[in-house]
């Protein structure tokens, strides 16, 4: 059933990515070039402005990616605790989902940056004397403004998941562990979160492969230099110099491997996951 | 057996795909022999280009648009898309093999009109075909020869020319600096109101090749080879200067906006005092829409800034190149480049040879009246520099980000 489908978004990934890759080995008829080479592989090594590329988005992906998993994680739990009390929390949580990232980028903006909401309020109240004495946090080098963005979206996402995951989680196992004397918070410690684990570390993966790739947000807020990876291979991209094109290939070939990469560890976590809900 | 198909089917399809893809598409646009669109048919052309300014879209689609339907019973429909991301639909097109693509104009001018013109993307050449070419445009002026130092070679027709220009609140900085040395004192005096975008964001590049040309001048890059180590050595003397400036600009200058509607928008916040642009009167038209300040006016350096034409071309695989044609040999008339040159509008500066027009025509022009914040005509055309070859200009921007951006302080 699924094969029609299939076909069409396999052939066209299949050769966006078979492309891609003919493209960063140096076969690009458009230049007249037809000799495979390895050098746009080599550059990726050598080019100082891309490794450290590469460095700030495992950063700010690691760290957005850590953030919201914690907090989603703890937001989910505590949600579920407060059961019917906690339903406006559960509804209000879930508006970030569905704010496109490039409108919370705005919004980031809008309210964080030095002549924004926050700062005018401040300066009405008389806190800071001008706009100057707001602190910058927006397009910093340690991606800070990147990194509350992607917090503000991804959080969210990761609680909700994980509350849907608890609330399917069958209670027996904690009401077995209740009964043998174990109070509430130990049940939660010892036997919930161990087999909320699974489904925890495929959402941290889901979070952090979507950043690491991201374009729009690290391009906003981001600083001028070090660029994030997919930034900087977009920039190569557009150089109007074609022969440049191979390398912005091989970059892309690169951020799509592992992409394929962590996809697979996601899906080995994911197989975890299913093993433990209610029948 | 049916995971066997399946994958038999899939890999069966991705080589079909894969083997049309490689094949060289050798059809160039040899100019078929059509007839003039002269009759009672509505034809469609598209144009394709740029779709960031809100003036200039308004221009082609009201004024434009309206003109080619009445004269030649053309509909016009106009894309708005990066000029990166039309030559890689050309480029892919070309790869493929694609014989009728969907874009009859592109707007386009310097690096990208060298890099189309070396992969054979564009239709030519037709400027000598049309009327209006030969009429109003000195077809030796070298404004209409080369762009960017490089030849057009009657590929590509000019649509409008630009000047670069600083933009600044005169109620916040009483005197404009004349030249380079003057800048970094007045940022010495200001430390945080001044940045220029990033480049590649075309005008910061600009800004950056226009400090060039104030501290070293221009002549010896119009011959200079496209070589990283001369180029570098040769623009050291101002990259130094930025690196000087850097920590008296916004943000200490640890970054910069990433686009000029960012710089912009922070002019018009109050966050900086100055902000630049190609076009010597969008300063103006904003201060009427009320984006800028009222006393918003702009100015140049004394040794000049850089001016260039941006231009209209055909793709090689147009499907209506009579339709293109004529929609150029109107955008190159008289009432159109007048119309265009309304501040009210658009304002973009005329391409059309003084010498030529008629004094009727030349009334047309002289009736136009002067943007609030735009520099007259003839100061903007006396201190008028070249632009350098297109290849520099990737290397240039490379070295700024290598020398300024990439050292930490």
């Amino acid at each position: 059933m699924l094969l029609p489908v299939l076909i069409i978004l396999i052939g066209i990934l299949g050769v966006g990515v078979m492309t891609t890759f003919t493209q960063s080995i140096g076969y690009f008829s458009a230049i007249g070039s037809n000799d495979f080479t390895l050098d746009n592989y080599m550059r990726l090594l050598t080019d100082k402005g891309l490794i450290e590329s590469l460095v700030f988005s495992m950063r700010t992906s690691f760290i957005s990616a850590f953030i919201s998993t914690l907090g989603g994680v703890i937001l989910a739990v505590a949600v579920y605790k407060l059961g019917n009390e906690g339903d406006l929390l559960s509804k209000s949580f879930r508006i970030p989902i569905i704010v496109p990232h490039l409108l919370s980028v705005l919004l980031i903006y809008n309210i964080f940056s030095q002549t924004g909401i926050l700062a005018r309020i401040l300066f009405s109240l008389g806190v800071i004397d001008s706009f100057e004495s707001f602190p910058q946090i927006l397009y910093l080098k340690n991606g800070f403004g990147i990194i509350l963005a992607y917090v503000w979206k991804e959080l969210p996402f990761i609680a909700f998941i994980t509350y849907n995951v608890l609330s399917k989680l069958s209670t027996k196992l904690s009401d077995a562990a209740r009964n043998l004397g174990a109070n509430s918070f130990q049940a939660m410690r010892y036997v919930v979160i161990p087999l909320l684990i699974p489904s925890i570390l495929s959402s941290f993966i889901l979070v952090f492969a979507f950043s690491f790739g991201a374009y729009e947000i690290p391009m906003l807020l981001g600083a001028t230099y070090p660029k994030a990876l997919p930034v900087k291979a977009y920039i190569e991209y557009i150089n109007p110099i074609l022969s440049n094109r191979p390398y912005a290939m091989a970059i892309n070939f690169f951020i799509a491997s592992m992409g394929l990469f962590l996809a697979y560890i996601y899906f080995k976590c994911f197989e975890r996951v299913t093993r433990y809900e209610k029948q | 057996m049916k995971k066997k198909l399946l994958a038999i089917l899939l890999i069966l399809s991705m080589l079909m795909l894969s083997a049309c893809s490689s094949q060289s598409g050798s059809t160039d646009a040899n100019g078929e022999a059509e007839e003039a669109n002269t009759t009672s048919e509505q034809t469609t052309v598209t144009f394709y280009g740029w779709g960031g300014s809100e003036v200039t879209n308004a221009w082609i689609d009201g004024y434009l648009t309206d003109a080619v339907a009445k004269k030649y019973n053309i509909k016009l429909e106009r894309v708005g898309m990066n000029i990166d991301e039309i030559l890689n639909l050309l480029l892919n097109e070309k790869q493929a093999g694609t014989d009728k693509g969907s874009i009859d104009i592109i707007w386009i001018n310097g690096e990208n009109f060298a890099s189309a013109k070396e992969n054979g993307l564009l239709f030519g050449p037709f400027a000598s075909e049309l009327e209006n070419f030969s009429k109003y445009l000195d077809p030796n002026s070298p404004d209409v020869m080369f762009d960017f130092g490089v030849a057009t070679e009657g590929y590509e027709v000019p649509f409008g020319k630009a000047q670069f220009v600083m933009v600044y609140d005169s109620s916040l900085l009483s005197q404009v600096p004349v030249d380079h040395k003057a800048l970094l004192e007045m940022a010495k005096n200001n430390p945080g109101k001044f940045t220029y975008p990033a480049p590649p964001d075309f005008t910061g590049s600009a800004f950056v090749r226009n400090i060039i040309y104030d501290i070293v001048g221009y002549e010896q890059f119009l011959t200079m080879d496209a070589d990283y180590d001369t180029v570098k050595s040769a623009i050291m003397p101002a990259m130094d200067y930025l690196k000087e400036l850097k920590p008296y600009l916004w943000n200490q200058g640890k970054t910069y906006p990433a686009s000029l509607s960012i710089l912009d928008n922070m002019y018009a916040d109050g966050e900086v005092f100055m902000t630049m642009d190609y076009n010597p009167n969008s300063a103006s038209s904003r201060i009427s829409t009320g984006e800028f300040p009222e006393a918003t006016k702009t100015f140049i350096f004394d040794k000049g800034s850089i001016g260039n034409t941006h231009f209209v071309a055909i793709p090689f695989n147009s499907p209506n190149v009579e339709g293109a044609k004529a929609v150029i040999n109107e955008i190159i008339s008289v009432e159109a480049q007048a119309k265009k040159y309304d501040p009210s509008g658009w304002g973009d500066l005329p391409v059309l040879d003084n010498s030529k027009l008629s004094d009727d025509e030349k009334k047309v022009f002289d009736s136009i009246p002067l943007g609030k914040a735009t520099l007259p005509q003839d100061e903007l055309m006396s201190k008028r520099m070249p632009e350098l070859p297109a290849k520099l200009v990737p290397i240039i921007e490379q070295i700024w980000m290598e020398t300024i951006a990439a050292e930490s302080n």
